[in-house]
């Protein structure tokens, strides 16, 4: 059993608090990413699990033991480093041996293990080769292999992918999660991009300033986030924002942004009533913004005036970057859309997808339906 | 057609670029091979010398020999070599230099180490204090030290003499190995603690294997120093049956007299083993320079 349990685990480095009374429960075989912008406490929580810091006050469990002040080498974890951290004097062999070869592993089964590690990562023919004669994706292999030999009960990675190019990125993402399916034991994966955090997690943990933001599963965190951080964090393109004020009554309640308005549907009215005459954040996903021609079936139209200012060809769609008063937003419309910088379009907003957040707290005052 | 008419177009043009690069290059080649020359000339005359008798010496300048008749001789060198206990003190060379290269150099390692990735209170007070003992000339702690050895009743023995030459070398050692050390990545020895491995481990299978070229480029200074040292060897070995080879050719004046045509092969014999150890280790030395310089 695996499973690792942080209990309101606070970790200082002088007067900065990188970590800050952390509770989070990670069950076995879960692929956790944990995920939030640099200096968030992300690589920090690994450090802590690992070993390789000490925590100031709070409890780690992994499986039931407390491991607080047991050594790194004796947590049963096994890391993988942006750098790989390859032994560069040693072999391939070598290096995927050096953690069993301390523990008096015997010879036959480091070569057993070795060997099928090598196997499933398709690198037997490098076990000879030292790692400056390997490509930057080979030694990432190989230090995927030095964790896996130890057969340990939960694999650390930090930003494992950050060091390859894009198109090995998004080959092994695909990889990692097939490995994660294959070994069955708890991942836990520290990066800053919230792609490869939607693509391969079981569950994502945003972190911002060394607070846990929210923990859920991908889908969730897109469709229901808690608070400002993590609607503008999850999703890429990012959530446009706008700050406006709710006006109007019971019977007809609209978001007044100044250079435009929207309706608020009837399904939404219940809770932002409160905010009636109060400044609120309006967010709104790039993708629920479209050109009336070829907007979705079922919108909620609600339709904004906009001058067009740069336009992205994604090849399956446009980005617009748009313009209405003062206020900057973003549309993912239809390809056959055919927009030019500097013409003046009419946009609906799907408001039906509409967030709203309290502007002090930050916290989702309401979301989203399906 | 084109293309064939293209060929010796561009040859030629190769043929002029290289020629303008080298033209352009060339005094800078010049000054650099002036300045090798007047460097080596002094030691090619005393080389020369030492192959001439004691006559030839006195009468004409060394760049004579070179014209008929040659009177090349190996005289002088049998002299040296066979007389006056020379190859004793070669061994003895070697017996005060060898310890007193490695010694210094394991000491500074773990000491290195420990600076470079240990922690403890007082770790950066201590470092700068053993790295400010470089300013300390050696002259001011010859008499300490001589009375600190005569107390500990080793004053006069190879282990004094080895003792000494690690404390006059553990400055510089430390200072140049912490630096090394430090620049090695840290997830290195993150992922080595979190594979199983102690310090001890740590330092002997991947912090020692990673520093040969600082090693290696620290034993040629180390070497080099206490091989060609004359003035500690003289204050702390007193019995001349300990002479190292400096020692002894300093010796060589006050018993010949200007007879230093014997000097001069004295010398060289003394200056063989540094030469071959400097070219074995050539490489490490200019990468042990740059250490310091990139990077850091």
């Amino acid at each position: 059993m695996a499973e690792v349990r942080f209990e309101q685990v606070t970790k200082r480095f002088g007067d900065v608090t990188a970590v800050n009374n952390l509770s989070l429960e990670i069950p076995d075989k879960e692929f956790l990413v944990l995920v939030g912008p640099s200096g968030c406490g992300k690589s920090t929580i690994l450090r802590l699990l690992s070993g390789l810091e000490e925590v100031n006050e709070g409890n780690i469990y992994i499986g039931d033991r407390l491991v607080n002040n047991v050594p790194p080498k004796d947590r049963d974890i096994a890391m993988v480093f942006q750098s790989y951290a390859l032994y560069p004097h040693m072999s391939v062999y070598n290096n995927m041996a050096f953690g069993l070869s301390l523990r008096k592993t015997p010879k036959a089964e480091i070569e057993r293990r070795v060997r099928e590690a090598a196997r499933v990562l398709g690198i037997e023919d490098l076990l000879k080769r030292k790692p400056r004669q390997l490509s930057g994706g080979q030694r990432q292999r190989v230090a995927l292999g030095r964790a896996i030999v130890r057969e340990p009960a939960a694999f650390l990675f930090d930003e494992p992918l950050s060091n390859l190019d894009a198109k090995l990125r998004v080959q092994t993402r695909a990889e990692l999660s097939k490995l994660h399916q294959r070994l069955g034991t708890t991942f836990i994966y520290v990066t800053h991009d919230q792609i490869e955090a939607m693509t391969m997690a079981s569950r994502i943990a945003v972190m911002n300033d060394g607070v846990l933001q929210q923990v859920g599963q991908p889908q969730e965190l897109y469709e229901r986030p808690d608070n400002l951080f993590v609607a503008g964090f999850i999703g890429s393109p990012a959530m446009n924002l706008f700050e406006v004020t709710v006006r109007g009554d019971q019977n007809q309640t609209y978001l007044d942004a100044d250079s435009f308005r929207v309706a608020v549907p009837s399904t939404k009215v219940a809770m932002l009533l409160p905010y009636s005459g109060k400044k609120i954040i309006f967010g709104l996903r790039p993708e629920h913004i479209h050109v009336p021609e070829f907007m979705p079936p079922g919108t909620i139209a609600a339709p904004v005036q906009a001058r067009v200012d740069v336009t992205e060809l994604m090849g399956h769609e446009y980005y617009l970057y748009l313009l209405n008063g003062e206020k900057h937003f973003l549309a993912r419309v239809d390809a056959r859309t055919m927009p030019r910088p500097g013409q003046d379009i009419e946009v609906v907003f799907n408001i039906a997808h509409m967030y709203a957040f309290d502007p002090v707290t930050g916290k989702a005052i309401t979301t989203t339906d399906g | 057609m084109i293309a064939e008419l293209a060929k010796p177009q561009a040859s030629f043009q190769g043929f002029v670029s290289r020629l303008s690069k080298f033209v352009s290059r060339l005094p800078l080649h010049v000054v650099l091979v002036g300045i090798a020359l007047l460097w080596i000339t002094p030691a090619f005359g005393l080389l020369t010398s030492s192959f001439r008798d004691a006559a030839a010496v006195a009468s004409s300048g060394w760049w004579t020999a070179f014209q008929l008749p040659f009177e090349f001789t190996l005289d002088n060198y049998q002299a040296v070599l066979t007389q006056n206990r020379m190859g004793v003190s070669f061994l003895n060379s070697l017996i005060i230099s060898i310890p007193g290269t490695v010694i210094p150099i394991l000491v500074a390692a773990f000491a290195a180490f420990a600076f470079a990735w240990m922690r403890f209170p007082g770790r950066d007070t201590l470092f700068i204090f053993v790295v400010a003992l470089l300013v300390v000339p050696v002259q001011m702690t010859l008499i300490p030290v001589l009375r600190l050895l005569t107390n500990l009743q080793i004053a006069g023995s190879f282990p004094a003499i080895w003792l000494a030459h690690t404390g006059y070398g553990l400055p510089f050692a430390v200072f140049l190995l912490r630096n090394f050390f430090g620049a090695l990545p840290r997830e290195l020895l993150e992922s080595a603690y979190l594979d199983g491995a102690s310090s001890v481990r740590v330092f002997f299978r991947l912090i020692l294997p990673l520093s040969v070229p600082a090693l290696a480029s620290l034993a040629i200074f180390q070497f080099l120093w206490v091989w060609n040292d004359l003035l500690v060897a003289l204050v702390i070995l007193q019995d001349p049956g300990k002479a190292p080879m400096t020692v002894t050719i300093t010796n060589l004046v006050s018993s010949f007299g200007a007879q230093w045509q014997l000097l001069t092969s004295a010398a060289f014999i003394s200056m063989m083993l540094p030469l071959v150890i400097f070219f074995a280790l050539q490489r490490y030395f200019v990468q042990g320079i740059l250490t310091g310089a990139v990077k850091g």
